[in-house]
């Protein structure tokens, strides 16, 4: 495998420098075919892995079965998000998939990524840098848009019948976009046309601001907010005090 | 207070002595005297007068000493070649000094210490801060509490207050005064002046009574917990001011939108949410069919039990879920309760595209949003 994915880079590599020695050397329009070439490897490994381990549930040809829903048009941005973050391959049907290690190395992701993709199409996250956005920006959009379910420092809060909103801190950028994008499970989606690319990026911005700041007081409480600091300085630090104020009494 | 050292020898007796020395006797103000400086010697003869009572009644028992004050433990001073009281002193001295190394330490970490929030962090500086600073403080509260239980005399004695009321000949003059200036307004014996006086003053009474029956003409108009700033034809803007187009949400999608409006955006009772699923999805009844569009449709956000935001929205289920109760709203049956507190629906607004392709509002919501209030019918 590890073999593989080196001789798939370094062809990527070498595609890359070729392309770009000719567009420098002639001016040439960049060459469709040798991309054409690196996107059908990608697909075909990507059902290679599909078959070996999503087509158990999802179906041979990704019409879906008793396990799983078909995943024709879910798109990359799916892929990303389920994969990325560990919720797919599935570990047992609960209320809802949990986060866990991924199974898949980045790569193979897009290469998964890539074969659903190209069944069907769908919503794709875009490559390069996601993060950058204004962070103000985010925050208002943030407000708005996700706290009400993911809770204003992005610490996730509860749905009904056992489902719940996930703390973001975990999220990956890309994981983050890749749900925005694709609604995944009891999340609304955010299409490009409601929430443009340039909005994701501020909101993504934000949210890995938020989620990994500084806790300058020591233990955070889980982000959140007032009512449990409060909890916590009444009753450990009032309490302690109150404790204090007894013992010293006893003693005198 | 401050006049106790004034005593011929002050710090060489203890309290005890201080309060029993003849000198300076009329200056002289007890401890604990709330009064201070401006006592009379009057007042001293009757603090001495009530001495003498409770010096009859505390001699069964206790010592008495002068000014009312019974001294329930005398103390003793402990000799300064005392080894333990050595001990003792140099114990609290070394707590004093910690306070000091404390704040040295407090006041070096604050500078020395690398800190800028958010970049260069280092996660000892806020436990190291509170921990000098509980040196500091420590250190000195600690050594006070040690001072006071070992070297100081310690002697518990009680003062009686004086009693709260004038002497009976000064309130018996105030009581003199007060019933000649009555006089001297003449009601007494002109009756036309207190009579008339009686019937204007009572007269005012009767003034707030119409209050009890609405302010007429300046009742105000607006049924404010009845309507809200949605009007008929005003389109349907994001928080940003922005209308929202059929279309840009997407199926599964969700959008919380305000009337376009000024200050529409801050109308607590106007946020509404619009919610997009699979036309088929949506069950209405047959009134409500043309209240939405094209599987998109919009309720108030307030929550109708106790006007929190519903505002989770779980597009597989079309739950809306109230965050503060628990309570649970079906979004595709005209948000019909499924649990919780909540006693209504969410109200539901109705609306169309105008022909720029924007939503707009058909009116306002057709019933009051939020919690119930004591006039609402229903």
């Amino acid at each position: 495998m590890v073999a593989r994915s080196w001789l798939l880079a370094s062809l990527v590599v070498l595609a890359l420098a070729l392309v770009g020695g000719l567009y420098t050397a002639i001016g040439a329009p960049k060459s469709e075919a040798a991309d054409g070439t690196n996107q059908s490897i990608a697909v075909e490994s990507g059902r290679q892995l599909y078959l070996q381990g999503c087509s158990t549930c999802h179906g041979l040809n990704n019409q879906g079965g008793a396990g799983g829903p078909s995943l024709v048009g879910v798109g990359q941005a799916s892929v990303v998000y389920q994969v990325e973050s560990g919720r797919m391959p599935l570990a047992n049907a609960a209320a809802q998939a949990v986060r866990k290690k991924p199974k898949y190395d980045r790569t193979q992701i897009d290469q998964l990524a890539a074969y659903i993709q190209s069944v069907g199409g769908g919503p794709q996250v875009p490559g390069g840098t996601l993060d950058d956005g204004q962070l103000a920006m985010g925050g208002d959009l943030f407000r708005t848009n996700c706290s009400s379910c993911h809770n204003f420092a992005g610490a996730g809060g509860a749905l009904t019948r056992a489902k719940y909103a996930p703390a973001l801190t975990p999220a990956s950028a890309r994981v983050i976009y890749g749900a925005m994008l694709s609604g995944p499970e009891s999340m609304p989606r955010f299409s490009d046309t409601q929430v443009t690319p340039e909005q994701k990026k501020d909101i993504i911005r934000y949210v890995r601001y938020i989620t990994h700041a500084a806790d300058p007081g020591g233990s955070s409480l889980g982000h959140y907010g007032p009512i449990p600091e409060g909890l916590v300085i009444f009753l450990v630090g009032i309490g302690g005090l109150v404790l204090v104020t007894l013992w010293i009494g006893a003693r005198a | 207070m401050s006049d106790v050292s004034n005593g011929p020898s002050g710090n060489q007796e203890s309290v005890r002595d201080r309060l029993k020395s003849p000198a300076g006797h009329g200056e002289q103000s007890g401890p604990g005297d709330s009064r201070g400086s401006d006592l009379s010697t009057s007042d001293f003869q009757q603090t001495d007068s009530r001495t003498d009572a409770a010096e009859a009644v505390g001699h069964g028992h206790g010592q008495l000493v002068e000014h009312g004050t019974t001294v329930l433990h005398p103390g003793k001073r402990v000799p300064l070649d005392d080894a333990a009281a050595r001990a003792a002193e140099r114990k609290v001295a070394g707590l004093f000094l910690l306070a000091v190394v404390g704040v040295v330490g407090f006041v070096v970490c604050f500078i020395a210490v690398p800190f800028d929030f958010g970049t260069d962090y280092s996660p000892a500086y806020t436990p190291l801060l509170g921990l000098f600073m509980t040196m500091a403080l420590v250190g000195v509260g600690a050594g006070a509490v040690l001072w006071a239980k070992t070297l100081m005399v310690d002697e518990e004695m009680v003062q009686e207050r004086h009693p709260f009321a004038s002497e009976p000949e000064t309130r018996g003059e105030a009581a003199a005064i007060l019933a000649a200036g009555f006089q001297d307004t003449g009601l007494p014996r002109r009756s036309l002046l207190r009579n008339s006086l009686l019937l204007g003053a009572g007269s005012l009474a009767i003034l707030p009574v119409p209050l009890l029956f609405g302010l007429g003409r300046f009742q105000h108009k607006e049924d404010a917990l009845r309507t809200t700033s949605w009007k008929k034809g005003v389109r349907l803007v994001r928080s940003d001011g922005s209308p929202v187009k059929l279309g840009e949400v997407a199926v599964g999608g969700v959008e919380t939108v305000f009337p376009d409006v000024p200050d529409g955006n801050k109308a607590a009772d106007s946020a509404s949410l619009l919610i997009r699923m699979r036309p088929d999805e949506l069950v209405v009844r047959e009134s409500r069919k043309d209240w939405s569009v094209d599987g998109h449709i919009v309720y108030s956000v307030v929550c109708t039990h106790l006007g929190c935001p519903v505002k989770l929205y779980e597009q597989q289920t079309h739950h809306l879920f109230c965050p503060c109760h628990q309570s649970t709203f079906d979004a595709s049956r005209e948000a019909k309760v499924l649990f919780g507190p909540a006693a209504r629906n969410l109200p539901q607004l109705a609306i169309s595209v105008d022909a720029q392709g924007y939503f707009i509002a058909q009116g306002d919501y057709s019933e009051p949003v939020g919690p119930s209030f004591w006039e609402r019918k229903s």
